[in-house]
């Protein structure tokens, strides 16, 4: 908000001005507005409070006890009245010692000072005034930097630094996260640089179709972060089926409207995207919507929401660690294209709603409808450090020719693109080729008996990735690392049915991780030798 | 007789004595001042909070009067026994020097303690007192 930004750009402030008075003073006066127990000097203390107190635990308040002359105030406790009363006295505290402070000209002589508050113009100064290890006793020059830049510009745009929520013109950016339950709650403020992903549960009717302001896009895009206008990037709209299909224009705003029995135009996910420099200031805010239907039977929806931040200018490459693999982060893969000496990651296109995984290096997915040819192309992302096994069932009929299904099998394997390097590390860069590991494939057949008259059919039925990875770096914190690849095919032969006649043989796909580090060597110290000289005169008269 | 009558008269000997045991007395004291100072502004400089820059300019005007107070009493007492104007009206300016320095070390110093009040009062009393005695010596001289 503008008045903080004030606030903090204005002149450097000290503390409060320090009490002097001894007849205000009171240190046992720590609750307010309530009177403290056995507090003299309370001033909420009424005399009914008074009566009823044993002692009083500060007996006399008084200043600098060196000075020669000074006021005190003593509090005691009158225990003959009835009842007993506090007795307040203001006298002059006469010190006897000859070497008592008569007067001083030194203004700072007998009190603490308040030191500076730092602001932005006067913290280089005191930094070289305190910063070190002992502090300078004057600083060299008092006039502030007059080349220091002037944060209180009121045009300037505000500065973020990590995690501080993002400011609208109203309140914070907000991003719909189950609190408790798994219902939305709209508080959670997008922090800046934090990269968040939630789903959530939000209860729906056909009848409040056009009412429910957070199913509605305009409720997501009315806020404009101070200064940049939130943008629409796109819109997938998702039929009741599941099936989502992009729209072209995406410039219109869909509202919920009732067509057909269905609210549609439901917001069921909203993707933002945040670009920012590296002074910390957002310039851009982009955001992509899953607008949905919603029938009379449906109470509730979920909604998931998502906000990532890329800095301007630059391209984001997801790391999966930093620099070793971390467990559980996608492999990184890439290939390389023909006439470029270095491999290319395999970057999809932004995804319309960012799935966070990175289809680099995938496997097929087991689906509940075991049939591979109508598998529908779903795989899932090899993730570091978790052994997978998947596969389905082939049905072989006899029309089946051999080159196409061998052809169909190896893509439902290997995937669309299957890469041909994968990352050492973690963070490995596309630039150093030395960094990636290319794959190395081998075939097997599954009959041992090798028949060199091989023209039956092979076709492939399992393919097993082997990746071995090693142990680098400290002993503390050792990092993970790859060293080698290696994606095996297993054919079996492909026997001529007779027609009519049907056989099943089951695909299989794995992946396995093998950590090949050396296990520590015992280290022995050297044997002991025996030191078995005689000494020089030994045999002395003989010699 | 003549000589008898001198010698009874004193009528031949303008010195004062008054003044030259002041000076005598106001030497010794002096010392006793010049200590017992120097030994409180290291007291202070250890036990308050005394900031170079102001106890650079509080030592330096300490050696600066104990330098012109040897000045004067030296002139002082050569001008009394000597029977002299000159160096006692010197000695009598120098003294204005000193009456200034003294009311710094009572009043405008970084730290006043009741010792110093004392000592100066005392230090001040006798430059008064010197320095009526002076100028009835003068007064006696130039007659």
């Amino acid at each position: 908000p503008p008045e903080t930004r004030a606030a903090a750009s204005a002149r450097p402030r000290s503390g409060p001005a320090p009490v002097t008075d001894v007849a205000r003073l009171c240190v046992c006066d720590l609750l307010v507005a309530q009177c403290d127990v056995n507090c003299c000097c309370d001033p909420d203390c009424s005399a009914a409070d008074f009566s009823l107190f044993t002692t009083c635990s500060v007996p006399i308040v008084t200043g600098d006890s060196r000075l020669c002359s000074q006021k005190a105030a003593i509090y005691s406790l009158d225990v003959k009245a009835n009842p007993p009363e506090r007795i307040f006295q203001l006298i002059d505290h006469v010190n006897p010692s000859v070497f008592c402070i008569h007067a001083t000209n030194y203004k700072q002589a007998l009190s603490f000072s308040s030191p500076e508050m730092p602001t932005a113009e006067n913290f280089d100064q005191l930094l070289k005034e305190f910063g070190s290890a002992s502090f300078s006793a004057e600083p060299d020059s008092w006039n502030m930097n007059t080349d220091a830049q002037n944060p209180s510009d009121a045009n300037d745009t505000y500065r973020y630094e990590y995690g501080v929520p993002i400011q609208t013109v109203d309140a914070f950016l907000r991003l719909p996260s189950p609190v408790v339950s798994s219902w939305c709650s709209d508080a959670n403020p997008a922090g800046f640089l934090v990269n968040q992903a939630t789903k959530c549960i939000r209860s729906v009717s056909l009848e409040k179709c056009g009412n429910i302001e957070e199913v509605s896009m305009l409720f997501y895009i009315n806020s404009s972060i101070l200064a940049v206008n939130i943008t629409v990037r796109s819109i997938v709209v998702q039929s009741l089926n599941g099936m989502r299909t992009l729209l072209n224009g995406s410039d219109v705003l869909r509202l919920p409207t009732i067509l057909d029995e269905l609210c549609v135009n439901i917001v069921l996910g909203v993707s933002y995207h945040i670009t920012y420099t590296d002074a910390g200031e957002i310039t851009e805010a982009a955001a992509a919507f899953v607008l949905g239907a919603i029938n009379k039977e449906a109470l509730s929806i979920q909604q998931s929401f998502e906000i990532s931040f890329t800095q301007v200018n630059t391209k984001p490459v997801p790391l999966s660690g930093n620099p070793g693999y971390v467990v559980g982060l996608p492999l990184r893969a890439g290939f390389r294209p023909q006439g470029y000496p270095c491999p290319v990651e395999i970057l999809f296109a932004a995804l319309i709603l960012n799935t966070n995984k990175y289809s680099q290096l995938t496997i097929l997915q087991s689906t509940s409808n075991q049939d591979c040819l109508a598998a529908q192309g779903a795989r899932t992302p090899i993730l570091f450090g978790y052994n997978m096994i998947s596969g389905c069932k082939l049905r072989i009929t006899a029309a089946m020719k051999c080159q196409p299904l061998t052809q169909t099998l190896l893509d439902l394997l290997k995937g669309q693109s299957f890469p041909e390097y994968v990352a050492s590390f973690g963070n490995s860069q596309a630039q150093d080729v030395l960094n990636w590991v290319p794959i190395t494939h081998l075939h097997t057949s599954e009959q041992r008996i090798y028949n060199t008259f091989q023209s039956s059919c092979q076709i492939p039925v399992s393919l097993e990735i082997e990746v071995k990875w090693t142990k680098y770096g400290s002993l503390v914190n050792p990092q993970a690392r790859i060293v080698n690849v290696t994606a095996m095919i297993t054919t079996t032969t492909l026997k001529q049915l007779p027609s009519g006649r049907e056989r099943t043989i089951p695909i299989t796909s794995s992946v396995v991780f093998t950590d090949i580090s050396s296990p520590a060597e015992p280290g022995y110290k050297a044997w002991p030798t025996i030191n078995a000289k005689l000494p020089f005169d030994f045999f002395f008269p003989f010699v | 007789t003549s000589l008898l009558r001198e010698i009874l008269n004193n009528s031949y000997q303008l010195s004062s004595v008054p003044l030259q045991l002041l000076f005598y007395v106001n030497g010794i004291y002096y010392i006793f001042y010049f200590l017992a100072t120097l030994a409180m502004i290291v007291y202070k400089s250890q036990v308050f909070s005394y900031p170079d820059d102001f106890l650079g300019p509080d030592l330096a005007l300490l050696f600066i009067m104990a330098i012109l107070e040897v000045l004067r009493l030296y002139l002082g007492s050569n001008g009394n026994l000597t029977e002299e104007e000159a160096p006692l009206g010197l000695s009598l300016v120098i003294t204005v020097g000193s009456v200034i320095l003294s009311v710094y070390f009572l009043v405008w110093q970084t730290y006043v303690l009741k010792a110093d009040v004392i000592i100066n009062a005392v230090l001040l009393f006798t430059y008064g007192l010197e320095s009526v005695l002076k100028v009835i010596a003068i007064a006696a001289f130039v007659s």
